[in-house]
């Protein structure tokens, strides 16, 4: 899709403009699956487990059923459909085994959503409950009970994961490049460190809702909270073994994803309620607790990176072991761990290699796809090993990264060739260290911080992330001419925030030459009605859809251009156009408009010829291939978007308090398609990434019992907790088979943000910290070389904090 | 969601206690309710009744006078403690303690009485309202009683009140009037959070005054000390006196370094 | 059950409400306004902000029990004769809002902080909008679109608005 257009060029893409869907947001108009109530709608709530390992001996669930009101109440047993995105482990319900501490075991379909409640808290199940395993480490022992004893026996896509039947391996993924042994001998240095990250929470402000009406004949109706409708539809259909034409998805608005949201999550346990209540909808909304424990969280990461480095500086060879806690179950965890193997170097060459990446089960609420897939659980590793490495060779950080950085000609660690049309992670390492005056410390900015007792430190940290996704990735955007010559698309690529919407109707705009205020990106999205796409995930909805958008266009407009030449006896290639019509180019005075072509065009005479006018754009990923099991090698990216941050921090030497003063991120985007959009894309993923660098994370009991499920004490970032300054940047080096040169940046602000906040502070203090969060008892107790907190698996019984309300829950147990 | 409960909205205090004289082992007293409707929710606590005091005009009562102090009624919310002139005058360290409690929107409905009533060890009016000497004053059909700050909680979230009396207002004596002071809180944010430790203090010609939260079961006040004291026999009588626990939040261990710090601070600063 | 008659947004009600619920899924159930939103039911992310007799509040924690002789402001309050607010519109013109989910709550507590300080500066600002989660944003922009609106007369507009109606509430 190659536009060299320069920007003096374009009227719409790259420029400033309102997003298509605020009015509503700030009128309170737009609808969201939490706001709607269908006729005949019942209420549901689910039975949830205390334990994190446990045997269902019984479920008694006869005083719900006798309950008046309740209209249906289903456990595990009846709910014999195994559901896995990529290996098929997951019950709808726990059937004889809970696996982790909020697993559903049954559900109750009520009129109201009191008599829902009750009715679950009638429920009675009798457990035995059984030691479980929490910690990756020792889910891999060899004497270790097994999560899932039948692993061996679930299907699975074999072209893309190894399970490791009788273990507690749900995948196993590798990269082999060069002698990695061999670099190690010639290196002159070797550092070897191990990182950690806990579990953390998307946190969508909209927690999970799904509305499931299971029809007569087997139709059923989902609307729900969603990221991608087609994938809903496809795992629902393949799960309960239905036609995909039964399957109707609708999405509306969505109150966040970030990635919690991105395949199938309630809807099935909300669809068999619906079928045992007699097919009436039934709605089922987490709360903000379940939200936490029922549903999925992002895996735990425990990172171990060796790397042998010449006298240059130059990297020989690095050896990288990722154990991936993803939880009782496998969900996307298989692929971020595969996802996050062939770019777990970043964005740096990597002449020999060895990586293994392995997802682990344990007794834990599991981990799904969440904004990053994996690449900022291991750029905290891999960014803070950088500096590491850095100090240990008696290098500057950001002239140690330069060096190795990805360059035109470097190879990845899967084989791929760096061209020029990339990116370019060096003008973004540059320009980030610039915009935070990285190298120096000015006395102003000391005295200020001096004010208040703190040292300034100051880091750079470099990112790169490519979509993981099928090779076989496309999507289609149709694209309809109005009656009056404005223009409707339909897609089903959803627009939960990041604005990708106003970007594809600025390109529309833009192919179409008309006013963006004349298209319309239809906004709810609907899998009888909208034509396909595959996930709204990875950050590849703005070049896979902007490419589709841009063919659709294309599409249309060479439909028009077909009627027009016979209106206008000639051929097609004499014509152009413009927002309101298609004339002849060399006499501009003949022409026909797009409203007399819309729907048909009519002869003054009444003859008719055309018709309604349509545009179809397809796109699909091209030239992707799979990965070689063995090694690794092969093409699985069509893009790859780099970055930096750059941030200072200041830090109190004596207590570990510190404030951030600023953070600069810097993205090769290709081409800014909407500066304000990339703008809050680049903040919103900043702040997200610093609520998880500084305070966020979960908390267990060494029963497994989770013990923040709530904003008491799973705090995320509120408005004063963001950097006294903030800038962003767009580096421009075309993707050429972006549209218009663009890429995603979705994802990508958000990764490496706590490698930086990690090197900052170490700068500051000489702290040196592996493990996350990096709360200020953590720094303390790093600048006073005390022993790290274990604040991931406690060894108090039931974390002892009394003021907390589901803390005392527990106490009753 | 709440269980089913009645609600009651007496407008007189006779009516109040009247009532609590029959109900009120099954009855949750509230005002601003975001203690309460939290544990409700939570399933903790399932009271028949709910009694809401909003209704009665004497408990919305904030006023000051050089002779009694200051009278905060029960439904006193933060915001309007906040607003009120004679409270940052005459008492600062309960405005920054008040400051530094929620958010703008829970300080709307969360009151000065609500915070010591729940009693959380984390709460963050305790420390303030025992070291500036306030006296509870609880009322029930058969009587009334005042006691000092310092008897009125007795443990986690538990205080001497019973389940026919209210507590009707606090009264902060004006001795400590005028006291210059502080409260350093410590949270995991900068944005809202309980405390995860804090320290409340007053220095007067008479004497420095000390308070701990979030430390112990209950606030840790400290005895007096004389206006020359020195920081270090302060900071050492501190860690004495408190017993901080290890959980979610923090450790004992950085708690202990942070109280230290904290009055390190405190007393530099005032 | 409890009568209560109350106005919202100007419109006079009077309803049998349940005594145990909440004014939060009162006004989305029961009147059908459902601009107000629900993130976490315990008064810690202000997505369910209104403003009751002039006080931004967290919905979730009122009852509706408490508001006879309330008069109540949603978000659904702020179009007036199909105009946006000043504010509305710089949300808007600055990317305010992503996703949209705590969009409503923050316009409220915005309303609140601009009739208390007509001309806020930035960290009046985040103390003020402190207390509304947004995950999305960053609150970065949303900062913006209020300093603003400020600067473009978003007070006076409330002021005026409230002046009309008799007084700062209905």
């Amino acid at each position: 899709m190659l536009d060299t257009a320069a920007a003096s060029e374009l009227k719409y893409v790259g420029k400033v403009t309102r997003r298509v869907d605020t009015i509503e947001k700030v009128t309170g108009q737009a609808m969201y699956v939490s706001d709607m109530i269908l006729p005949g709608m019942l209420y549901a709530r689910v039975k949830t487990s205390p334990h994190a390992r446990a045997r269902i001996r019984s479920v008694d669930v006869s005083a719900a059923v006798a309950m008046q009101g309740v209209r249906a109440v289903v456990t595990g047993k009846e709910v014999p459909f195994k559901l896995g995105l990529y290996v098929e482990d997951k019950d709808i319900l726990a059937r004889d085994e809970v696996r982790h501490f909020g697993e559903g075991v049954a559900a109750v379909a009520a009129d109201t959503l009191e008599i829902a409640q009750k009715a679950v808290d009638a429920i009675v199940v009798d457990y035995e409950e059984l030691e479980p395993v929490l910690h990756p480490r020792d889910a891999v022992k060899k004497d270790a009970a097994l999560i899932h004893p039948d692993l061996g026996s679930y299907g699975f896509m074999e072209s893309a994961f190894t399970p490791i039947p009788g273990t507690n391996i749900a995948n196993l993924s590798k990269v082999r490049k060069g002698d990695v042994e061999k670099a190690f001998e010639e290196a002159e240095w070797i550092i070897e460190r191990e990182y950690t990250n806990p579990s953390v929470q998307h946190v969508p402000m909209e927690t999970h809702v799904a509305i499931v009406q299971w029809g007569q004949n087997d139709n059923v109706h989902i609307w729900s909270s969603a990221q991608s409708p087609y994938t809903l539809r496809n795992l629902f259909a393949l799960s309960f073994g239905l036609p995909h034409r039964n399957v109707r998805v609708e999405v509306p608005y969505v109150g966040g994803g970030f990635g919690g949201k991105a395949g199938i999550g309630i809807e099935p346990l909300v669809a068999v309620l619906s079928k045992a209540a007699k097919g009436r909808p039934v709605k089922f909304m987490a709360t903000r607790e379940e939200e936490f424990s029922l549903l999925p969280c992002r895996s735990q990461l425990t990172y171990q990176i060796k790397t042998g480095v010449a006298k240059d500086g130059k990297i020989l060879g690095q050896k990288m072991t990722m154990w991936w806690d993803a939880g009782a179950y496998a969900d996307y965890a298989v692929n971020v761990t595969r996802a996050s193997s062939f770019s777990a170097a970043g964005p740096y060459e990597i002449p020999n290699a060895w990586v293994d990446s392995y997802t682990v089960y344990t007794n834990k609420p599991f981990g799904t796809a969440y904004r990053g897939f994996g690449h900022v659980e291991f750029h905290w590793g891999l960014e803070r090993h950088m500096d590491l490495i850095a100090e240990a060779i008696g290098m500057d950080a950001l002239e140690f990264r330069l060096k190795n950085a990805l360059k035109p000609g470097s190879a990845t660690l899967t084989g791929e060739t760096i061209t020029e049309h990339t990116g370019n992670i060096s003008a973004c390492l540059k320009k980030a260290a610039e915009m935070v005056g990285y190298g120096t410390v000015t006395e102003e900015e000391k005295a200020k911080a001096a004010a208040s007792g703190k040292k300034i430190g100051k880091s750079v940290v470099g990112l790169h992330k490519a979509p993981a996704m099928p090779s076989f990735t496309a999507t289609t955007v149709i694209l309809k001419m109005n009656e009056d010559g404005t223009v409707t698309a339909n897609l089903t690529l959803t627009d939960y925030g990041q604005g990708t919407y106003t970007a594809l109707a600025q390109m529309i705009a833009e192919r179409l030459r008309m006013p963006m205020e004349r298209v319309k990106i239809a906004f709810e999205s609907d899998t009888d009605r909208d034509p396909y796409d595959w996930q709204t995930v990875a950050s590849k909805g703005l070049l896979l859809s902007g490419n589709a958008a841009i063919l659709a266009a294309d599409d249309l407009l060479e439909k028009a251009y077909g009627d027009a030449a016979q209106i206008l006896r000639a051929i097609p290639q004499d014509l152009d156009h413009d927002g309101d019509g298609i004339f002849l180019r060399h006499r501009a005075d003949q022409r026909v408009s797009f409203r007399q072509l819309a729907i048909g065009y009519a002869y003054p005479n009444g003859n008719a010829i055309g018709g309604p006018l349509v545009g179809v754009g397809r796109y699909i990923a091209q030239g992707l291939t799979n990965l070689d099991k063995e090694t690794g090698a092969g093409h699985p990216a069509i893009d790859w978007t780099y970055g930096a941050h750059g941030m200072i921090v200041a830090v109190d030497p004596k207590t570990g308090e510190y404030d951030v003063l600023k953070v600069a991120s810097v993205f090769d985007a290709g081409r800014v398609v909407n500066p304000d959009a990339f703008r809050g894309q680049a903040i919103g993923g900043m702040i997200q990434g610093l609520g998880t660098a500084t305070v966020e994370g979960y908390i267990y009991d060494d029963k497994g019992h989770l013990l923040n499920p709530s904003f008491t004490d799973n705090k995320i970032p509120t408005a004063k907790d963001i950097p006294f300054e903030i800038e962003t940047f767009g580096v421009e080096t075309p993707q050429v088979d972006g549209p218009y040169g663009a890429r995603g940046i979705a994802e990508h602000s958000m990764i490496s943000v706590a490698a930086a906040l990690g090197n900052a502070i170490q700068d500051a203090t000489g702290a040196e910290l592996t493990h996350m969060p990096l709360r200020f008892e953590d720094v303390w107790r790093a600048l006073n070389r005390k022993e790290a907190v274990d604040n991931w698996i406690t060894k108090s019984p039931y974390g002892s904090c009394k003021s907390a309300p589901e803390i005392q829950k527990h106490a009753c147990d | 969601m709440l269980h089913d409960f009645s609600y009651h909205r007496p407008e007189t205090l006779e009516e109040a206690l009247n009532f609590l004289a029959q109900h009120g082992p099954d009855t949750a007293v509230f005002s601003g309710g975001t203690d309460l409707f939290v544990v409700i929710r939570a399933g903790l606590v399932k009271p028949v009744h709910v009694l809401d005091l909003k209704g009665i005009a004497e408990l919305r009562e904030l006023k000051w006078s050089a002779s009694e102090g200051l009278s905060i009624g029960a439904c006193v919310t933060i915001n309007e403690l906040l607003e009120y002139p004679h409270v940052k005058k005459e008492f600062p360290i309960l405005h920054t303690a008040g400051e530094e409690l929620a958010t703008f929107q829970l300080r709307n409905r969360a009151t000065v009485i609500g915070n010591i009533v729940t009693a959380s060890p984390c709460g963050d009016m305790s420390g303030p309202l025992y070291i500036l000497g306030g006296d509870v004053v609880l009322q029930s059909a058969s009587g009334e009683r005042t006691l000092p700050m310092g008897k009125f909680i007795t443990g986690v979230k538990q205080t001497i009140i019973q389940p026919d009396e209210i507590v009707t207002r606090i009264i902060v004596p004006p001795t400590w009037a005028r006291a210059p002071g502080g409260y350093e809180k410590l949270k995991r944010i900068k944005g809202h959070d309980l405390g995860v430790v804090s320290v409340s203090m007053i220095k007067h010609k008479k004497a420095i005054r000390c308070a701990i939260g979030s430390a112990a079961p209950k606030p840790v006040l400290l005895p007096d000390f004389p206006a020359d004291a020195a920081v270090e026999d302060i900071k050492s009588k501190a860690q004495e006196m408190i017993s901080p626990i290890d959980d979610v939040r923090a450790t004992a261990e950085y708690r202990t370094f942070m109280v230290g710090e904290f009055i390190t601070r405190l007393m530099e600063r005032i | 059950m409890k009568t209560v008659k109350f106005t919202i947004n100007g419109d006079v009600y009077e309803r049998s409400v349940s005594e145990h619920k909440t004014l939060l899924h009162f006004l989305r159930e029961d009147i059908g306004l459902t601009g107000t939103k629900e993130g976490c039911g315990a008064g810690e992310c202000g997505a369910c902000t209104v403003i009751v007799n002039g006080k931004s509040v967290n919905s979730c924690l009122v009852l509706a029990a408490e508001i006879d002789g309330a008069s109540i402001e949603t978000v659904e309050g702020e179009v007036v004769d199909g105009k946006l607010t000043i504010v509305q519109e710089k949300f808007d013109e600055h990317h305010a809002a992503q996703c949209g989910f705590c969009t409503p709550g923050m316009l409220m507590t915005t309303k609140d902080l601009l009739r208390r300080n007509p001309h806020p500066n930035r960290e009046e600002v985040i103390d003020g909008i402190e207390g509304n989660f947004c995950r999305c944003t960053g609150y970065q922009q949303i900062i913006e679109a209020i300093l603003d609106a400020a600067d473009n007369g978003a007070a006076d507009e409330i002021a005026g608005r409230d002046a009309a109606k008799g007084g700062k509430h209905a």
